[in-house]
């Protein structure tokens, strides 16, 4: 990617409900609250024109929450302000983030309308048993329909969120969801592992002893299974948690972890831009009162911290870490900076390093084999 | 005897842990005015916060205290005595300091063996014993039958034993009034040559090295000229004085008097227990008697967490010598650990109170490799070397016969588990010498028994194994002939030096096993599978094996998780500062000696 361009992240931070597992910042909303947030939202894409003027856009994504949740003509308008200001590059990736149940041929028409090429779908599971453990009020049908919505109106690209390893789950019943997911035609899967936050209703219950989760012998065999049947299927890994069939990779996350410039809009949007991370309030009263200047954890980089990002995010992804391009940024020497963690890892055959690229054997534990680097 | 000597009486207490040694003191320094109530902190003369914490007494601090009795002020020096058979020595000195020693012994619990072993001190010393049965406000209190086990274990008249709370302060006043009856007033000859024996000492940043002194022959003033009669080592005195217990400057101490001498000594090892204080210009003929070099017996290696601090930990010990010259340290080397040192000392609690001083006082992260003796390896060359490093232990072919410290131990027990102890005892290579039947409920087992097998968790086990009732005591005897061999622990194929033992070759298979399995427990999954294995002379023994971890990670990393993310690996990264890394394998610092607790 040319420097002068950045994506785009815009947060809509409401939901119908609110999921088990869930730590990120959505609520439920009333309708007036509605109408003020997406007022205050442009009124912060109004103030970003000025210090992006001359830089392009490279792709756009809507995420929550649930931007489904949002009341017709919204997204429309909000799409307008973005195009009214900022500078799209051609064919832009823009992303819309739905939940199979609040979406419908209506808001499929409406966000093709506004431009979006690209659906992310949150499925999680086909089976009503692990639904009702993540609180979810969807079911497999849904998200059927919702593909069709799509694709009715020339939204071709479309993710489906899958997630493994979660309370009650079986081996079979994650073949059952794989095998009803690969059957419909969409182009992305990305498939994670449950995270438990603490505090969500749902890490409680697992303290409690009221579910309990899969073994990590049970989970990395499921996710054996996963990677496999995904690849037979035409969807590549590429990243530890994400499946792309043949050019569909997606580009704003791609973005992150090349370690690209991204601007992060609305309530607890996180932004790094111009060598700055920071996150806008995660206090809806404070963002509505003032979007324009909300900004916490202002976090410049540091040579160490860009060192320490570029490496933990490129390893994350079966690209790996372009050693050379590493060198050229930070000037230095990799191969020798990193002497006695390389050895480690080459040692126990844990990193690949191949054409000047360096890649993580095992991604299962891609967390300890990165912090070797730190 | 002159009047002023008639008024004095030098005295201490002894006691079984818990029998309640500090509260006495506490109540005395209460009850003659000493300390005023509200001053008076819990136990105050033990002044470490550790000692404290822990209810033991380290450190001795003699204090004055004035009583009127029957229309005469006297002067009552208290001196405090550590009670633990690491200060042995330290004990037999401050019991040379006094004509009478205070026996406490709980009612309800009856005599310990650290009772005895302090009792026999202090007859020794011929001190006179006045027994204080303590504790009569528990349920449990037995005073009239603790009288009687006192006369017929120890063999000195217990009837009129005071009895006390001294935790209530009932009956403060029968001790107090006992010590000037009872106790006979020093008999210096205030003429003579100066003779004061050095019972303690300690560093003050200001002063220098502080000798705590009884003065037995002569006076000590500011100005005078003094000799350690030991070390030759002569000093001008800039200050004399006393305690209540705080330091009170005096300008003269005169014989039977006990108090503290100031003299710009740089070290404490300048200013060594037991030395005898003389007059550089008019010099006493011959030293007091008793002194003796202490000589550490327990030895470990001392490594910091993070080899670069070297240099503080270093410092640490230095300052730690200052104040404590049963400390000794040398530079050592591992391969596993790096640069650290091997350290000496007088018993394990000693050693758990340097390394908890090093941890505490300075911040730094230790790691302690198995606490061991000092053998004797007598070459075919002829040669005899002392060998406390395992790494030291020269190759068998070279060795034509060994040698390893024993103690002469003694139990003592209710006699329902005398079968669990001699099993214990056996075990551990103990021999029985004497089994004597003090009273239908209490028996003392005599055994003599290797120190290495008694050093790291006899005690936890004996404790273990009688539910608390058994009491233990011991001196070193002897250096007997052994059979010794090197077990070593190999992680992932590589020898940890930092993890050898020597062992008697009896035990070394069982031992090797254990360690294996104990280090399979300590050691965490690591991103790859580590082969446990013990080893004698390069023969594997047993072999354990911590299996790789399987995930950590399969969540998203989008762009609001890229900060946090990065700081979770910082963090887990910070974390793994508290492991070592023998070879690749990451190896919790205090691995080292949890793998010792064998039962």
């Amino acid at each position: 990617m040319s420097k002068s361009q950045f994506a785009l992240y815009i947060h809509i931070p409401f939901c119908v409900s609110k999921c088990s597992y869930c730590d990120f910042c959505s609520f439920v909303p009333k309708l007036e609250q509605v109408t003020t947030y997406i007022s205050a939202l442009k009124q912060e894409i109004e103030s970003a024109k000025e210090k992006t003027k001359g830089r392009q856009v490279s792709s756009i994504y809507i995420g929550g929450g649930t931007p489904s949740t949002l009341p017709a003509g919204a997204v429309e308008e909000i799409m307008a302000c973005v195009r009214k200001n900022f500078d799209l590059v051609e064919n832009c990736s823009i992303t819309i983030e739905a939940n199979p149940n609040s979406f419908d041929s209506e808001k499929a028409k409406e966000y093709a309308r506004a431009g979006c090429n690209r659906l992310s779908l949150g499925l999680q599971s086909d089976n009503d048993k692990i639904l009702k453990v993540l609180n979810r009020a969807h079911n497999f049908n849904d998200c059927v329909n919702a593909v069709q919505f799509a694709l009715n109106n020339n939204i071709n690209d479309i993710n489906v969120d899958i997630m493994l390893g979660v309370p009650q789950q079986t081996k079979r019943d994650l073949e059952i969801t794989l095998q009803k997911v690969i059957d419909l035609p969409i182009t992305h899967i990305s498939a994670y592992g449950l995270i438990c936050e603490p505090n969500t209703p749902l890490t409680n219950a697992i303290r409690q002893g009221k579910l309990i989760l899969p073994s990590d012998d049970e989970a990395v065999e499921m996710y054996d299974y996963t990677v496999d049947f995904l690849a037979k299927h035409g969807f590549k890994r590429y990243e530890i948690s994400n499946f792309a069939k043949e050019g569909y990779r997606s580009a704003h996350n791609m973005n992150y972890w090349k370690r690209g410039e991204y601007l992060g809009l609305g309530l607890a949007a996180h932004s790094f831009y111009n060598g700055t991370h920071w996150h806008n309030t995660e206090d809806f009263t404070k963002y509505l009162q003032n979007p324009t200047n909300c900004r916490e954890d202002i976090e410049h980089e540091t040579i160490q911290t860009a060192k320490e990002e570029m490496i933990m995010l490129a390893l994350r992804t079966t690209d790996g870490l372009d050693i050379e391009k590493y060198n050229n940024t930070f000037s230095c020497d990799f191969l020798q900076e990193y002497k006695s963690a390389i050895n480690k890892l080459l040692e126990n055959d844990l990193i690949q390093i191949k054409n000047g690229v360096v890649r993580i054997k095992n991604l299962y534990i891609s967390n300890a084999i990165i912090a070797e680097f730190f | 005897m002159d009047d002023r000597q008639k008024y004095i009486r030098n005295f201490c207490i002894v006691a079984h842990i818990d029998h309640g040694k500090s509260t006495l003191a506490d109540r005395l320094l209460e009850e003659t005015g000493t300390v005023a109530k509200r001053d008076l902190q819990e136990q105050l003369l033990d002044s470490m916060d550790l000692e404290r914490e822990r209810g033991i007494t380290i450190k001795l601090t003699p204090t004055r205290m004035k009583y009127t009795y029957e229309g005469h002020e006297y002067i009552l020096n208290l001196i405090d005595t550590p009670g633990h058979v690491d200060f042995t020595y330290e004990v037999s000195r401050s019991l040379a300091a006094c004509e009478g020693a205070i026996l406490i012994v709980d009612a309800g619990q009856g005599v310990e063996a650290q009772t005895l072993a302090n009792v026999h001190l202090a007859l020794d010393n011929r001190l006179e014993i006045l027994p204080v049965i303590n504790k009569i406000d528990l349920p449990s209190a037995e005073p009239e039958k603790v009288k009687h086990e006192i006369e017929e274990v120890i063999g000195i008249p217990a009837m009129h034993a005071p009895c006390i709370s001294a935790k209530e302060g009932t009956n403060i006043k029968d001790v107090l009034e006992g010590i000037i009856k009872e106790f006979p007033a020093p008999r210096g000859n205030e003429d003579a040559p100066m003779k004061c024996l050095v019972f303690d000492s300690y560093y003050d940043n200001f002063k220098g090295a502080i000798c705590l002194v009884r003065v037995f022959d002569g006076n000590v003033k500011k100005g005078d000229k003094i000799k350690f009669m030991q070390t030759n080592n002569e000093f001008e005195v800039t200050e004399v004085g006393y305690f209540t217990p705080k330091p009170v400057e005096s300008e003269i101490l005169r014989a039977g008097e006990v108090g503290y001498i100031a003299a710009s000594i740089k070290k404490v090892s300048e200013a060594r227990v037991g030395d005898t204080i003389t007059s550089a210009t008019n010099p006493a003929s011959e030293a007091l008697p008793g002194y003796k070099q202490v000589k550490p017996v327990v030895f470990s290696g001392i490594f910091p967490v993070d080899g670069s601090k070297y240099g503080e930990l270093k410092d640490a010990l230095e300052k730690l010598k200052l104040n404590d010259s049963a400390l000794e340290y040398s530079p050592e080397t591992s391969v596993a650990l790096g640069f650290g040192f091997r350290c000496g000392f007088l018993g394990l609690l000693h050693m758990e109170i340097i390394q908890e001083r090093l941890e505490r006082e300075f911040n730094l992260d230790i790691i302690t490799t198995a606490p061991g003796v000092s053998y004797h390896i007598y070459k075919t060359n002829g040669e005899m070397l002392e060998v406390s490093n395992p790494s030291n232990l020269p190759e068998a072919s070279l060795i034509e016969r060994m040698e390893e410290p024993y103690v002469n131990m003694h139990i003592f027990t209710p006699p329902e588990y005398m079968g669990a102890i001699m099993e214990l005892c056996t075990d551990r290579r103990g021999e029985n010498t004497d089994v004597v039947y003090l009273d239908e409920k209490r028996v003392r087992l005599d055994y003599s028994i290797p120190l290495n097998e008694i050093i790291y968790d006899f005690f936890d086990s004996l404790k273990s194994r009688t539910r608390g009732y058994a009491s233990l005591d011991y001196e070193l005897s002897e250096y007997k002939p052994s059979k010794l061999v090197k077990l070593d622990i190999l992680l992932k194929g590589e020898i940890c030096d930092a993890l050898s033992l020597i062992v008697h070759q009896d035990k070394a298979y069982e031992r090797g096993r254990i360690m294996a399995e104990k280090l399979k427990e300590v050691i965490p999954r690591q991103m790859f599978e580590v082969p446990i294995q013990a080893a004698i002379g390069g023969k594997i023994i047993a072999r354990e094996t911590v299996k790789a971890f399987r995930k950590d990670v399969l969540a998203k990393c989008y762009g609001g998780d890229v900060t946090r993310k990065r700081k979770l690996l910082e963090k887990q990264k910070e974390g793994k500062k508290k492991m070592r890394n023998i070879g690749s394998v990451e190896v919790p610092s205090d691995a080292f000696i949890s793998i010792l607790k064998i039962d």
